[in-house]
C-alpha cells in the first residue's frame, strides 16, 4: 500500500556551511585547538595568603594538594577540576601584564561545585568556620549557596533539582561513536 | 608538540573533510532547520569520527562520507531525544487515539508536511525523519533509536497521528 508520507523523502544535497565554521572545525579535527580527552579543566584563582587559601580548599572543600613549588603558586585537584592559586604581582601566573595592570582576587565569577546534600554541606561548613556570602538560594534547576575563600574569591556549592541537566556519560558504539 | 591521544584518528577524518563536510551539513541542515543546531551537530559528528578512528573502533578506510552521514543521523536522533517536547506530543496523541488507525490517503503537500514535522520534537520527530525523510526501513529506524522494532512501529503510529494533526493546523495557518 503506498504510503503518502513517502512524499516527504529528502535526498541528501550537499550544502557548504559558513567558511569560518568550516575552518574552525578543521582546526579542532587536526588537534590545533581543544584538550585531548581526559585532560582536566583548569581554573586560576588569585590569592593573597597562599597558605590560608590552600588550607581552605584542602580542609573545607576536600581538594587535594598536587604541587606547592613556591610561596606564590599552588596546584590543587578536585576530581576533574584543576585549581591553580597564584599570588598577584609575582611570577608563576600572577605577573603584571604588559600594560601594567595587576590581577586581583574577587568578583562575581566563580567555580561551582556539585554536592549531594546542600543542607548538610552548609551546616558542616558553618561549624568549621566558613564565611558565606549568601544563604541557600533556590535557583533554576538547582539550589545553591555562595561562600568566600580567604582571598575573597567566591565558590558556589549547588545541589541538582528538578530539571537539572548534565551531559549524559558518552557511551560510544561503532555506529554512534 | 606532544602527541595527543587519538591523534591517529585525525588523519583519516581530515582526508575526507573537504568532501564530507558539505554532505554531512547538507544532511543535517534541512532536517533540523537551524544553522546553529546544524553546525553543532556537524561538529559533534566529525569529532566523534576522530574519537572512533583514534580508538581503533574502525579502520582508516572505514571513515567514508556514507559512514559520516550515518553518524550524523545518530547525532540528530540523539539531539531530538534530548528535547523536552515529547510530553506535549503524547498529550496531543491521546486526543488522536481514534484517528490513529485511519489510513492517511490524502495527497500530501510536502512543504506543509515538512513544516508540520518541524513542530514535532523528540522521538516522534526522529522516527518520522528516519523513516520518511531518509527512507530507512523500520528495522534500521529501530536500531538508530535504540528501541525494539515493535516499540518503533508503535512510536511511528503515534508520530503519524501527531503529524497529521500538526499538518492540519499548519494547513489552517496557510489558508
Amino acid at each position: 500500500m503506498p504510503d503518502s508520507l513517502d512524499a516527504l523523502r529528502l535526498p541528501v544535497v550537499p550544502v557548504e556551511p559558513r567558511p569560518e565554521f568550516a575552518a574552525a572545525l578543521l582546526r579542532r579535527i587536526t588537534g590545533a585547538a581543544g584538550p585531548a580527552p581526559g585532560q582536566p579543566a583548569t581554573v586560576r584563582y588569585f590569592v593573597t595568603d597562599l597558605d590560608a587559601t590552600v588550607a581552605f580548599y584542602r580542609d573545607l572543600l576536600g581538594f587535594a594538594v598536587e604541587l606547592r613549588p613556591s610561596p606564590v603558586f599552588a596546584m590543587l585537584y578536585r576530581g576533574d577540576l584543576r585549581l591553580l592559586l597564584s599570588v598577584p604581582g609575582r611570577a608563576g601566573g600572577g605577573e603584571a601584564l604588559a600594560d601594567g595592570s595587576v590581577p586581583a582576587p574577587g568578583g562575581w565569577n566563580r567555580i561551582a561545585l556539585r554536592v549531594p546534600d546542600l543542607d548538610t554541606a552548609v551546616a558542616d561548613l558553618r561549624r568549621r568556620g566558613a564565611r558565606f556570602r549568601t544563604g541557600i538560594i533556590t535557583g533554576v534547576a538547582i539550589r545553591q549557596v555562595l561562600l568566600h575563600d580567604p582571598a575573597g574569591n567566591l565558590v558556589e556549592l549547588f545541589e541538582p533539582g528538578a530539571g537539572y541537566h548534565e551531559r549524559a556519560p558518552q557511551t560510544a558504539t561503532d555506529h554512534n561513536p | 608538540m606532544e602527541t595527543q591521544p587519538g591523534a591517529s584518528g585525525t588523519e583519516p577524518v581530515a582526508a575526507v573533510y573537504r568532501q564530507a563536510l558539505p554532505q554531512v551539513y547538507g544532511y543535517l541542515l534541512p532536517r533540523c532547520g537551524s544553522t546553529v543546531v546544524a553546525e553543532d551537530l556537524t561538529a559533534e559528528t566529525f569529532m566523534a569520527a576522530v574519537a572512533a578512528a583514534g580508538a581503533g573502533r574502525l579502520p582508516a578506510a572505514g571513515v567514508t562520507v556514507a559512514w559520516l552521514v550515518g553518524v550524523a543521523r545518530h547525532k540528530l536522533a540523539d539531539h531530538w531525544r534530548r528535547t523536552a517536547r515529547e510530553e506535549r506530543g503524547m498529550a496531543a496523541v491521546a486526543v488522536l487515539a481514534e484517528e490513529a488507525g485511519d489510513p492517511w490517503d490524502e495527497h500530501l503537500d510536502a512543504q506543509v508536511a515538512h513544516a508540520a514535522l518541524a513542530r514535532l520534537a523528540g522521538p516522534q520527530r526522529a522516527a518520522l525523519t528516519l523513516r520518511y525523510l531518509d527512507g530507512l526501513p523500520v528495522a534500521e529506524v529501530a536500531a538508530c533509536l535504540g528501541r525494539s522494532v515493535h516499540a518503533t512501529e508503535t512510536l511511528l503510529v503515534r508520530a503519524r497521528a501527531a503529524l497529521r494533526r500538526s499538518y492540519r493546523e499548519e494547513g489552517d495557518l496557510d489558508a
